[in-house]
């Protein structure tokens, strides 16, 4: 097994607004090791943003982090103090939003944004910085950058603004990429386009990556481990292998059910999974999937199960998986039709 | 994996009722209903909504307040303050020193009995500084020599006056609200709160009247130029940029100048500058309506231009339309005093808040409740308008549907 | 960013031709000619006069001539009072406006924007709270009572400060302040709107994730964008000042170019009408001029469209 670059135990993240505390997580934990990707899938709501905000250390104020550990390179972030967070910040953990048009400061130019990371962390004067910056821009594939470093935001397509938004967020060489929904506000083929090159500066510049999303599709070519989560908790956690095909939870079911999917003979419907997520002032005692889920028992309500491990890295929560709990037909979604071997 | 042993019947399945999960659980309300509602909400918004009423109900009704016109002078009660300190005279009697060192008799309750006149020579300050008044049988005076003398002898006067009544020296025991004259008297000794009052129904009407001309004039030629689009678009608006770009109270002064100066010029005036406002939010509002497909739909159903301009365009712009409306007449408001302080006013004996409030700034160092009532007036009636419109404007988004 | 710069100087041009134009239409349009008193004046006197300011000429002569004039500096001679040049006036008053107007706008950026920018930083705080209940009253009060308020505590009750003219140093400060209070009181409340929506936007949260230390979040970030809406406003921020001054330096008596206007009004001496609008709003085209400037320097976004 390689080295873990950030272990995370037990998270519990909340908002304290004037309506409760709002549980957005509820205790998570994960793990990326060096050169992974790691899939957060989830529906809005599922606390897979805060989850990332957490590991930053950007949950501002009415939320903080209530309890648990953040382990990067040997420190629990989670005891460091703010200022200490900022040599992290840009420099050994980075991140990229779903927006590139409002996530990039309309007032600046693109080179100054990548030029202010680059003197921050690195030291480098300004003639060096910018030659940096140009690089960076080269890397993530904008023609020309000598001249395009000068240009502003507005005059970048969506699409060039999310490279030059991963320009900037790669440019101090980050331990730990997070990529927070980065193709959801893009056309389809430029998400392609993107989808590869995180992948192809992964191996480039040598960064692991959790990747948030809440498109399966994106995270099935990109992802080594996934992490399902529901309602602040995750469900269930494995390879992208094994939640494809051989999903244990019943969330992680219905929601291979709901897409369409190009490697197995489709034979059957889609099939979304009817309800809305639940409401996190009041979370409900138990599985919070309960209330949505067709499998579910008495037992479900009362108590949130434990994990069933399968193997060292898959496990789920679900009391169907429990030793007592009565066998009962499951349909995984992926017997639709034969698997079809790629 | 746990080892706590689960009884059997938790183990019995749950019907899950999912359907139920996406009730909708509020029932559904027209736009200006949900708008209304959340009007409702906001107190400040209904605080400023509820000052505008009363002070319109004030302007139509509040003359029973009163037993004056807003323009019969009493040149003897001129300069009345709304509070006067009294000295007592006799049981049920007492006597206020004017500003200008005449004596009044004034009851118990507050009111106003008359302006005495000396029994020892002329009212005429420069002659007579001494004066001796008779009031049922009891002699009372007033000596106000003191500052001249001090004056002569270069230095500061110890008191301004004295009142001696049957020759020994009374102090002021009280103060009485004026309840002749509730908010006192201009110099023409006319009612204050009576002409305060009708003052109200000008600015108000001024402000309504402007409102209304501005809101057909703007709005038609903004829903014009933002459907036509284009050219035409393009040079209806240019007008509006250079109109525009000038301090637009310039425009009104001229045109005041031209019109002369009266209640109606003044309204059409402010109408006739001012529409560019709103001319330009509603060409915006229409531009962005009209590429929503509704429009499109109603074309294809064969509507002729006017009938998508009126009937669909104007209904929808509505919000901000209102909500620059409601902010239109605090401005209106603001620039009709305005006028009034550089004369271009309502004409005497007419009153306005402006008028009122340019009338009394002579008089501010001696008599400043004569500014303090059209002020306060003004002040209380825009912020309530701010109020309101702010809360309009909030409650007529649609985006902010909680 | 230099075509960007002629296009408007065109524009303002063009408004201010109209300016002129329109002024000198309106002021030909009153009936009754400029001589027309209580008193019937001899009509070879009204000859005379006719002759001499040349309104025996067809109008669009007049017009011409007039136009000629705005460009050569020469706006006529004052209608009421003999012998003396409307540009003259102008020369005499413009000084003492000029100065108090110029404060008033300082007073205006360098009191509200910090301000502002406190009161959003410090939301819901009592200085935040302070803050706001001033603003929302103080667009609220017009300036004659600001003035007048002034005046009768400053000056009557407590003698602090003289109530007219322009001679000492304290004697600026009531007009400054009346002049300015309303502009301050927009300033404070936009700026700290912009600041408190600039600071939830997206790229601020992205530049916080780089590790930018707060007060450079805030100071280069957030600023430069929450700055755009109070640079749009000094436009009619210095229109709200010029209209502002006819009433305050009556009121203070104070012998500006303001005074010249509303006797002008007053008296219906139209050249000094007509002059004095037209210098007026060539102010504030030029004033308006400059803040576009200034505007497209901060904002990238709109050198590239119109």
């Amino acid at each position: 097994m390689s080295e873990k670059v950030v272990d995370v135990r037990n998270l519990k993240t909340s908002f304290y607004t004037h309506l409760g505390e709002v549980q957005a997580v509820r205790g998570v934990s994960f793990s990326v090791e060096k050169g992974e990707v790691l899939g957060i899938v989830g529906e809005s709501g599922s606390g897979k943003s805060v989850t990332s905000m957490s590991v930053m250390k950007l949950v501002s104020y009415p939320g903080e982090i209530k309890a648990g550990e953040i382990i990067f390179k040997g420190e629990d972030l989670v005891k460091k103090k703010d200022k200490e967070m900022l040599s992290i910040r840009g420099d050994k953990i980075s991140m990229i939003f779903q927006d590139p048009m409002t996530s990039l400061n309309p007032v600046y130019t693109i080179g100054d944004q990548i030029m202010e990371a680059i003197t921050r962390h690195q030291g480098l004067d300004k003639k060096a910085a910018r030659e940096k910056a140009i690089e960076m821009l080269r890397l993530v594939g904008i023609p020309s950058p000598e001249d395009r470093i000068d240009n502003y935001p507005h005059e970048f397509s969506g699409g060039m603004r999310q490279r030059a938004m991963i320009g900037i967020a790669l440019s101090c060489e980050p331990d730990l990429l997070i990529a927070d929904e980065p193709t959801t506000a893009l056309d389809v083929t430029i998400q392609a386009q993107i989808m590869e090159l995180l992948k192809d500066l992964k191996d480039k510049i040598d960064t692991s990556i959790i990747l948030i999303t809440h498109d399966l599709g994106v995270v099935a070519d990109t992802c080594d481990k996934i992490m399902v989560m529901y309602g602040g908790l995750a469900m269930e956690r494995g390879t992208a292998q094994e939640i494809f095909y051989d999903p244990k939870h019943p969330y992680t079911m219905g929601l291979l059910k709901s897409i369409p999917r190009m490697d197995l003979n489709e034979t059957g419907r889609l099939v979304p999974i009817p309800g809305t997520p639940p409401d996190l002032i009041s979370p409900p005692e138990g599985c919070p999937f309960s209330a949505r889920c067709p499998y579910s028992m008495k037992i479900c309500k009362i108590e949130m199960p434990e994990y069933t491990k399968f193997n060292e890295g898959h496990e789920a929560a679900c009391w169907l998986l429990h030793e007592d709990a009565p066998e009962v037909e499951v349909d995984t979604g992926v017997k639709r039709g034969e698997v079809n071997d790629k | 994996m746990d080892n706590k042993k689960i009884s059997p019947e938790l183990w019995e399945k749950v019907e899950t009722k999912a359907s139920q999960t996406e009730k909708i659980t509020r029932k559904s309300l027209t736009y200006w209903q949900d708008a209304w509602r959340r009007l409702k909400k906001n107190k400040l918004a209904m605080l400023g909504l509820s000052i505008v009423v009363l002070i319109i109900l004030f302007a139509l009704f509040g003359q029973h307040l009163t037993d004056w016109d807003y323009s019969s002078q009493t040149l003897k009660n001129a300069n009345l303050p709304p509070s006067m300190d009294v000295y007592p005279v006799t049981e049920d009697k007492n006597v206020f020193v004017h500003r200008e060192y005449t004596l009044f008799l004034v009851s118990e309750e507050g009111e106003i009995i008359e302006r005495l006149e000396p029994t020892n020579g002329t009212l005429d300050i420069m002659q007579n500084k001494r004066r001796v008044y008779e009031v049922d049988g009891n002699e009372v005076e007033l000596d106000f020599s003191f500052i001249a003398a001090a004056k002569s002898e270069g230095r500061e006067a110890e008191k301004a006056f004295e009142l001696k009544v049957n020759g020994a020296l009374v102090e002021t025991t009280e103060s009485v609200w004026n309840k002749t004259y509730l908010l006192g008297t201009d110099d023409l000794g006319r009612d204050l709160l009576a002409r305060v009052r009708f003052g109200a129904t000008i600015s108000l009407q001024i402000a309504l009247v402007a409102t209304l001309v501005q809101f057909f004039v703007g709005v038609f030629y903004g829903a014009i130029s933002g459907y036509a689009g284009g050219s035409v678009d393009n040079v209806m608006m240019r007008i509006v940029d250079i109109v525009s770009t000038i301090p637009l109270l310039l425009y009104v002064i001229l045109l005041m100048v031209v019109l002369g100066s009266g209640l109606s010029t003044i309204m059409l005036a402010l109408g006739l500058v001012y529409w560019v406002r709103i001319a330009r939010i509603v060409r915006g509002e229409v531009l962005s309506l009209k590429e929503q497909e509704f429009v499109m739909a109603a074309k294809t159903l064969g509507a002729s231009t006017w009938r998508i301009i009126s009937r669909h365009l104007v209904p929808n712009a509505l919000g901000p339309i209102i909500v620059s409306l409601a902010m239109t007449i605090p401005s209106a408001i603001f620039t009709e005093a305005f006028l009034s302080f550089i004369g271009l006013g309502v004409p005497a004996p007419m009153a306005s808040w402006g008028t009122l409030a340019n009338d009394a700034v002579k008089a501010l160092r001696s008599y400043p409740h004569q500014l303090m009532w059209p002020s306060l007036a003004i002040s209380l009636t825009v912020l309530s308008f701010n109020f309101f419109g702010d809360g309009l404007r909030n409650a007529l988004d649609p985006k902010l549907r909680r | 960013m230099g075509n960007y710069l002629v296009k408007r100087l065109f524009s303002m041009l063009i408004t201010l031709w109209f300016v002129i134009t329109i002024t000198f239409f309106l002021m030909h349009s009153i009936p009754g000619g400029p001589f027309t008193r209580e008193k019937e004046l001899p009509p070879q006197v009204i000859e005379a006069l006719n002759e001499k300011y040349n309104l025996d000429a067809p109008l669009y002569e007049q017009y011409f001539d007039y136009l000629k004039g705005v460009v050569t500096f020469d706006l006529g001679p004052s209608f009421k009072m003999t012998g003396v040049a409307v540009t003259e006036l102008i020369r005499k008053g413009f000084p003492y406006s000029a100065r108090m107007g110029g404060l008033a706008a300082l007073v205006v950026l360098l009191l509200g924007i910090p301000i502002g920018i406190i009161s959003a930083l410090k939301q819901n705080s009592i200085i935040d709270y302070i803050v706001t209940i001033i603003a929302t009253i103080g667009v609220a009060v017009p300036g004659f009572v600001v003035a007048t308020v002034y005046i009768y505590v400053f000056s009557s009750k407590l003698s602090l400060v003289p109530s007219f003219g322009l001679d000492s140093w304290q004697s600026y400060i009531g007009p400054v302040l009346a002049l300015a209070f309303f502009s301050l009181a927009f300033v404070m409340r936009l700026m700290r709107s912009s600041m408190l929506e600039v600071l939830g936007a997206d790229y601020i949260r992205t530049a916080r994730a780089k590790g930018i230390p707060e007060p450079i979040v805030i100071f280069k970030h957030a600023l430069k964008n929450a700055i755009i809406p109070v640079i749009t406003f000094i436009g009619p921020m210095v229109a709200s000042i010029v209209t502002g001054s006819f009433v305050i330096e009556k009121i203070f008596a104070i012998p500006g170019m303001g005074k010249y206007f509303v006797e002008s009004v007053g008296n219906r001496d139209y050249t000094v009408l007509m002059g004095t609008t037209v210098f007026y709003a060539a102010l504030v085209i030029v004033a308006i001029l400059i803040v576009d400037v200034a505007y497209s320097i901060v904002d990238p976004r709109i050198k590239f469209g119109d």
